[in-house]
């Protein structure tokens, strides 16, 4: 069979993006590959660790469970396009620095992600809210004690953002 | 980690995608992806293609319709999770949706993918089974509506022929109030090592009629027949459950792998079918039953 490449375009962190690709590249290594945004992470490669966990207009999705051709027309937004225009961090980055919510960082971007999305529609969630927000995202390192606190500093001061 | 090559046909609405459809030999349709692509990423399913229906904005949404609520194929877990009309009536799926996945299988995952896969162990077809819901499907020049529960026939397996596409299910827009869905998870994957929701209709103090689905049990979801009767016309008093709730796995020949045996997953059954029993029946009737 002939192999069938495929344009696509997309918005990432606000600046219009284009690839050509096999129908079977998926989104995630569209990102890191073909526009150089490697801070999205590849765990597990089939929808488990949420390590590759980026927003896709505006919901937090897992971009090793989606084609870069499914994503054609979209807005993407990766882990680099969280920090403020001007530098420094994000709300829920400053929060990971502070509470230690990270060791090896291999899971981070996915958690940042996911909890920005999460925080963005649930501004007061309880801990145990938090606690299924973050259930689409594996860390092996921290036992999750320092993300979780993490996520209620972000939680109780996304307002200062 | 990559899926077999394949041809990518976008459907720009339903006719082209049948369409599409209707020309190949080996094809798939793919909605949100979130269980065809871990299955093509394992090999599992290899397809010459994949129709890509995701664009097809009107097989999306929930509407009601007469005496039924309509849910398009392509509505996604969060956009029900969001949708005011399923919060408001439909209580057992509010459960399950909550205990769903994770944030973002529900971002992606539709109603149609989900039955349409036909996976034994997914939560919310026990809830649609419960609430009595049909499946709508749509072939090029003709559309069939088929009950869920004929729809299921086993692991990975429906009803649905070469050809055709799930458009819509659609569920009774008076359900009764008095309904709730338990589970039991696997933790790492969320999937149910048991599932059941109960529905239950409820006048002057007595259980007029029971619906009760289970998931995750069996090699497809399968309503227990045995609970349901025993609750037809029974007091409307947690008294009532137990006894009913015992029946629940009766019959019914157990899956069994590494995450739980058989008689395990029928333990977790009647203990499920009892809890989402008593629930069900504090909605009903808007008492809080004794510790």
């Amino acid at each position: 069979m002939e192999t069938q490449v495929a344009q696509v375009a997309m918005t990432v962190n606000g600046t219009p993006r284009r690839a050509t690709v096999e129908p079977r590249k998926t989104l995630a290594d569209t990102l890191r590959e073909d526009f150089g945004l490697t801070g999205t992470h590849l765990g597990c490669e089939h929808g488990v660790c949420g390590a590759c966990t980026v927003l896709v207009d505006g919901a937090a999705i897992r971009a090793c469970l989606m084609f870069a051709v499914q994503a054609d027309g979209s807005e993407v937004v990766t882990v680099e396009g969280l920090a403020p225009a001007g530098g420094g961090l994000s709300a829920v980055q400053r929060a990971f620095r502070e509470e230690h919510g990270l060791q090896c960082g291999f899971c981070t971007p996915g958690f940042v992600v996911s909890l920005t999305a999460y925080l963005r529609d649930h501004p007061m969630p309880s801990g145990a809210e938090l606690r299924d927000a973050l259930s689409g995202n594996l860390c092996r390192c921290t036992g999750y004690q320092g993300i979780i606190a993490a996520a209620r500093r972000a939680a109780g001061g996304m307002e200062d953002q | 980690m990559f899926p077999a090559d394949f041809r990518y046909l976008r459907a720009e609405s339903l006719p082209h995608a049948l369409d599409l459809l209707a020309d190949g030999e080996d094809v798939k349709v793919l909605a949100g992806g979130q269980s065809l692509l871990p299955m093509m990423k394992l090999r599992l399913a290899v397809p010459e293609a994949v129709v890509d229906i995701g664009g097809i904005t009107e097989l999306a949404g929930v509407s009601p319709d007469g005496d039924r609520v309509r849910i398009g194929a392509l509505t996604t877990y969060r956009a029900l999770q969001r949708d005011e009309l399923i919060a408001a009536r439909f209580p057992a799926m509010t459960d399950a949706l909550a205990v769903l996945a994770d944030q973002q299988v529900r971002a992606r995952g539709t109603v149609g993918g989900c039955v349409a896969h036909g996976d034994p162990a997914a939560d919310l077809p026990a809830v649609l089974l419960a609430l009595d819901a049909s499946v709508t499907v749509a072939a090029r020049g003709a559309t069939r509506t088929v009950a869920l529960g004929d729809f299921l026939r086993g692991i990975y397996a429906t009803d649905l022929a070469t050809g055709e596409i799930v458009t819509e299910i659609s569920v009774g827009a008076a359900p009764p109030p008095g309904q709730a869905y338990e589970k039991f998870e696997q933790s790492a994957s969320h999937l149910p090592l048991a599932g059941v929701c109960a529905a239950l209709s409820v006048s002057d103090g007595v259980i007029t009629s029971a619906r009760v689905a289970v998931t995750g049990v069996a090699g497809r979801v399968f309503r227990s027949f045995d609970t349901e009767r025993a609750l037809a016309g029974a007091p409307a008093e947690p008294a009532s459950l137990e006894a009913s709730a015992a029946l629940a796995a009766d019959g019914a020949e157990p899956l069994s792998d590494q995450h739980a045996t058989g008689p395990f997953r029928q333990h977790l059954a009647r203990v499920l079918a009892r809890r989402a029993l008593a629930r069900a029946l504090t909605r009903a009737t808007g008492e809080v039953p004794p510790r």
